[in-house]
Formats: structure tokens, sequence, C-alpha cells
């Protein structure tokens, strides 16, 4: 009988493969679909904005069940059938955006290496949802690897625990809230309450793999920095999860962020993170190495950990 | 002019705390000065004179026979580049940061050198070497032996080492003080102050103990009474008070050790240090420095390298405000303090 201790490794091995090889599905993105769907429930659903405190909190909280519970659960079915393990890369591929976080990343880097300040500019646009059109060269590298390092939370850890956690479906489970989150948890005044079920949620899908990235950016980069970084700053960030993840990162990689910066016509005064340089597109370099360097560095400590886990069964 | 510590009025604005309420780590004076006697009304009165019995006094304390009193080492730091043509000067780096401009401004030309390689110079090109020892911020310090085999060297191109000896009160096993001027050490300048040990930085007394040619040179380039009257009537007393520096030496010893398991038990392990202040070198100094300020406690920053250097606080009050900002700041993976909804 094959060693089943090394089946989670493995197909953790070939979904990070597989999203190396092909990137993001370019003609039909499933979550396109879900997004839509996710539009009609809400309209279906939330009465008012924001509405009644309760009620729509109570109904975000339905419409996010009635969403992601379906799907969670055909999957959680389907990597149970004979062969299920491919249902499982399947699903890791899909929660996996660590190539396409690399092509963005990248194509900002060039642009600022070749001194091509608007072509950076569209291009970290992309990437994240401040006001780009003021940002100078310094502004669009350090907006980039701020996005770098949180998706590197969302888009490659989180899912990366969750598929540890509980497989294809976990990981599934946790790119849903995620989208949901990011689509229904904004806390502007029309969702405040409907999206309040998102955001808490996706906050406790967090807790976890949030500390996890941050201690893996620590320990690929300046460790000692980085968790002094964590330890002083990471409070200081308004949401409790990016808080530890850009102070770790940041301090890895010995670089200033965080500070001001416009969103939806708003200057907000975001605490400073980091120490040492002010940003270049040389840091979203490393930012992004220590992203896929982080995701071969969890694939080689869960085969270590679960050989080990598995001998002590088997001696038992 | 460059920023010392202790501009505390200027960061008491930038935070917005009341001056009464910081903590003032941000120098390496003793924060407990030299009780210093009542003046009487005819030290005032008087021109100071130079048989009053001060050096004799300072002779004695710091073992040496030739000594210039001087307004503050810093006096002789401007001056003594005066003294001699235009040359090549290696100084210590990082260290005080006055000695470099001083030498520049009396047209020498300056390297800046790191401990190992001063040690291991090639004297030829080089014809004064400069350095703080123990060292100003990091607390490095230079062996006797390694000083006078530099010394040795230098001369043999008439050239000059100059130690300031500014912190070398409570660490003065390295000290060249009884040595300087004299057979085997005759181009040895040492530096001394009453700033630091003392707590007395105001009094601005310091000696200079060299050669007795040099000195007369240096006594001409700085004029007739460098120092104030009550201030050599205050240094005379307190250089003659050997009970009180005895408890003094104590004092700073044991609080400076405590300092450094403070340091250590919030993960900042002190990376030099003397009696008079400990020294963290580590990567993430700019962003500690500002949290303990937005706790009312100031410190010295270095950029570059990147560090902080922490005085003695005076009291157990100061301790706690200490021990608590550094819990605060450093001690927490945990949750935020402001995490909204």
């Amino acid at each position: 009988m094959p060693d089943v201790s090394l089946a989670l490794p493995l197909t953790m091995l070939m979904g990070v493969l597989l999203d190396r090889l092909l990137g993001e599905p370019r003609c039909f993105h499933p979550l396109v679909g879900f997004g839509a769907l996710a539009d009609r429930i809400e309209n279906i659903l939330r009465q008012g904005a924001p509405g009644h405190p309760l009620f729509n909190r109570l109904r975000g909280l339905l419409g996010w069940l009635l969403l992601v519970l379906p799907l969670v659960t055909a999957a959680w079915l389907l990597c149970r059938l004979p062969l299920g393990w491919l249902a499982d890369v399947a699903l890791l591929y899909f929660a996996l955006g660590t190539r396409s976080l690399v092509q963005h990343g990248e194509q900002v880097a060039r642009n600022l290496a070749a001194s091509d300040l608007a072509a950076a500019r569209l291009h970290v646009g992309w990437m994240v949802s401040r006001d780009i059109s003021q940002l100078d060269e310094e502004g669009v590298a350090r907006a980039a690897v701020e996005s770098v390092l949180e998706n590197g939370n969302d888009a490659v850890f989180g899912a990366l625990f969750w598929f540890c956690v509980a497989g294809g479906a976990g990981a599934l489970l946790y790119r849903l809230a995620n989208t949901l989150d990011a689509m229904w948890g904004y806390k502007d005044a029309r969702r405040i309450y409907f999206g309040w079920a998102a955001a808490r949620i996706d906050d406790m899908l967090n807790f976890i793999p949030a500390r996890l990235t941050a201690l893996t950016y620590a320990v690929l980069g300046d460790t000692r920095t980085a968790l002094a970084c964590w330890r002083m700053q990471a409070r200081d960030w308004s949401s409790p999860n990016a808080g530890p993840v850009i102070a770790a990162g940041a301090g890895a990689m010995g670089v200033q962020l965080g500070g001001a910066a416009v969103y939806h016509g708003q200057l907000e005064m975001r605490p400073k993170v980091g120490a040492g340089d002010t940003a270049c597109q040389w840091h979203i370099y490393r930012s992004l190495r220590l992203i896929v360097l982080g995701q071969w560095v969890w694939v080689v400590v869960v085969a270590v950990v679960m050989t080990i886990f598995n001998a002590l069964i088997n001696h038992a | 002019m460059l920023e010392h510590g202790g501009r505390l009025r200027l960061a008491s604005q930038r935070y917005g705390i009341e001056l009464a309420h910081w903590i003032d780590l941000s120098t390496g004076i003793a924060p407990w000065p030299y009780p210093v006697p009542e003046i009487p009304l005819s030290v005032w009165q008087r021109l100071p004179e130079d048989d009053d019995g001060l050096l004799d006094v300072a002779s004695a304390y710091y073992g040496a026979k030739n000594l210039l009193a001087v307004n503050g080492s810093q006096a002789a730091i401007m001056a003594l580049p005066r003294l001699r043509a235009p040359g090549v000067v290696a100084v210590l780096a990082p260290s005080y940061g006055e000695y470099a401009p001083a030498w520049r401004a009396a047209g020498h030309q300056v390297i800046e050198c790191a401990a190992e390689d001063l040690r291991q110079q090639d004297v030829d090109a080089i014809d004064v070497m400069m350095l703080a020892n123990p060292n100003n911020p990091d607390g490095c310090c230079f062996s006797r032996v390694a000083l006078l085999a530099m010394a040795q060297r230098l001369s043999e191109s008439n050239g000059w080492l100059v130690v300031d000896e500014a912190f070398a009160d409570a660490d003065g096993e390295n000290s060249l003080a009884n040595m300087a001027g004299m057979a085997g050490a005759e181009n040895v300048i040492i530096l001394r102050s009453l700033g630091k040990f003392f707590g007395l930085a105001g009094a601005r007394v310091g000696f200079c103990i060299a050669a007795p040619a040099l000195l007369l040179r240096l006594q001409e380039a700085l004029g007739p009474w460098p120092l104030a009257n009550p201030a050599r009537f205050i240094a005379k007393v307190g250089l003659g008070d050997t009970a009180w520096q005895a408890a003094q030496r104590q004092r700073l010893h044991a609080a400076s050790a405590r300092l450094a398991t403070l340091l250590a038990n919030n993960d900042l392990p002190s990376t030099g240090g003397t009696a008079l202040f400990q020294y963290v070198q580590c990567a993430f100094a700019a962003p500690l420095y500002e949290r303990l300020a937005q706790r009312g406690i100031l410190v010295r920053y270095f950029a570059e390298p990147s560090a902080l250097r922490l005085g003695l606080p005076e009291n157990e009050m100061a301790w706690a405000r200490l021990e608590n900002a550094l819990g605060d700041v450093m001690g927490k993976y945990g949750y935020p303090s402001n995490s909204s909804a």
C-alpha cells in the first residue's frame, strides 16, 4: 500500500505546479459566474441600504450560506469519490493565485525599471483599489509590494492552509469566503449590515493563515526585524489579519510600507510599517520571491510533518 | 552644527508631550551629577588662577603629569587640528560626530575607518589617528597594547594618536591617561571630560593630556582663562572626592548592567555599551525610536548603522516607565488594540 502520509503534500505539490504551469484560467473563470450569482442573491436578500441592523446581518449570513454551502458540500463529496484526489488538485489550483500575482507584480516592476510611470500606474491599478493617478515611482512600488504581501495571504498561503485542513473543499471554502468578503465586506454605508457576516467569517478563516503567512515572510527574510515589526506595528494596522502580514513582510524585506494613500477620493493616513529603505521595483521582486519560495517551503514542511506523524502512528 | 543627544524640547514639541513627562535617555551623561557645593562669592569675583590647586587634583585623579585644563574636551577637539600642517587623518567611525568636521575645517583630509580598519591601517599614509576609547556610541574598546602599537607606528612619521576618553572614568582599564606624552607614548594625546561620569556637562570642564611642548602650543591657541573660575572650583572638589567617585562607579555599573538585562528581556540584546549607556544595533531602530518617543521616552537614534543608544534611567519611576514602554512596544504578537469592526 502506498504511503498515505504523502498524499497531502503530493496533491499540494501538484496544485502548486498546475498553477505555475497554467496560471489563471483564461477563457472562463468560475469566479465570474459565482460573482454574478452573488450579485443576484444580494439583490434578492438585502433590504435597504444599510437597512435594519439585525435583519440585514441575518440576511447577509443567509446569503453567504446559500452561496457557499452547496458548492463546498458538492466539492467535499466529489473529493470522496474514487480518483477524488484529482478534484483536490483541481480545487487547489482554482484557489491558488500565485502565478497571476507574479505576473502582475513583475509587470509593474518591469514598467518601473523602464521608467514608464504611466504604464506602472496602470498595471498597479489592476492590483490595488487605491487611487493610482497621483502615485510617484515610490508610491507605485509601495502599492505593489503591499498588494503582493496581502495577496500572498489571500491567494496563496490561506488557500494552502485550508487545503491542509480540509482538502480541496477547504481551499474552495476559503476562496469563496474571500470573494464574498471582497464583494460584500466593504464597510461602505450600503452593505455595512449585509456584508457583516461575510467580513467576520473571512476574518475568522484568516486568523491562523495570516499569522502563518507573517511567519513565512519572517523565516524567509530578515527574521529578527520581521518579528520586531510584527510586534511593534501589526496592531496599528486597521485590519487585525492584514497587520501581522504587512508588518512582518515589510520587516523581512527591510522596506518601509504603509503611510498615506488615497482611497475612493479620500486621503487615508495609514500607519507606517516596516523599517529601512523606501520601496522601489527591487522590493516587488523580493516580495514575489517571498511568496514563490514560501509555497515550496510549505510543501516541504507539510511533507516532513506528515512523514514524522505517520512514523509515530505506525510505531504506536 | 551636528545634532547631539539631549534635544528634549524639540521632541517635546514633535510628540506633543509635556517636557516634565519625558524620560530623557538620549545622552550618555550620568543621571546623578556630582552634588556641586555652594560656590563662594570670591570665586565669582576673581579671575581664574593656574595655581588654584585644580591641576594637582586632576593630576592625581588621571595619574598624569602633563595636563591642561580646557573648556570642555570640545575646545581641544577644535583646536588640535590647527596645531599641525594639513595631512591625512584617520577617524574612527561611527563615533562622536565632531571629530571629522574639526579636522576637515583645518584643511586635513579625513578618512573615516571602522575600528578593525583603524587597527590595521597602513600608517605610512596616515598623519593622525583619532578615536574614542571606549567608543561612543557602540562601546567598542581598543586595548592599551593595541593603542601603544598604533602610537608606535605613527611616531615613525611624527604622527599623533588622539584618544578621546570621555567615557573612560568608569571603564578605565584601557586608558592611556597615565602614559600620554611620556616616554614610549610621546605622540599620544588624551582628552578627558567631567561631562559624562561626573554628570557636569554644563560646566564645560575638560583636560588634555599630552607632551608638555604640545600642551604649551595648545594653551597658546586657546588663550588665557579657558575655564571659568566657578567651573574650576567645582572640578577641583569633584576630582578630589574619591569616596563619591567610588560610589558613582558602583552605581553606574549596576544600572548599566540592569539596563542591558532589561533590554535583553525584551529581545533587544545590547550590542555594546559602557557604564553610562547601552547600544542596540538593529534594523528596526527607527520605528523603535518612534514608538518609545510616543510613550515619552527619548533615546538616541543613529541611522548608519541603524541603532539606538540608551542612557541610564535616573530612578525607579523612570525604570518602570522604560520597562512598561519596552514591554508595550515589543511584547505583542497578538491582537491589535484598535481593531475596529
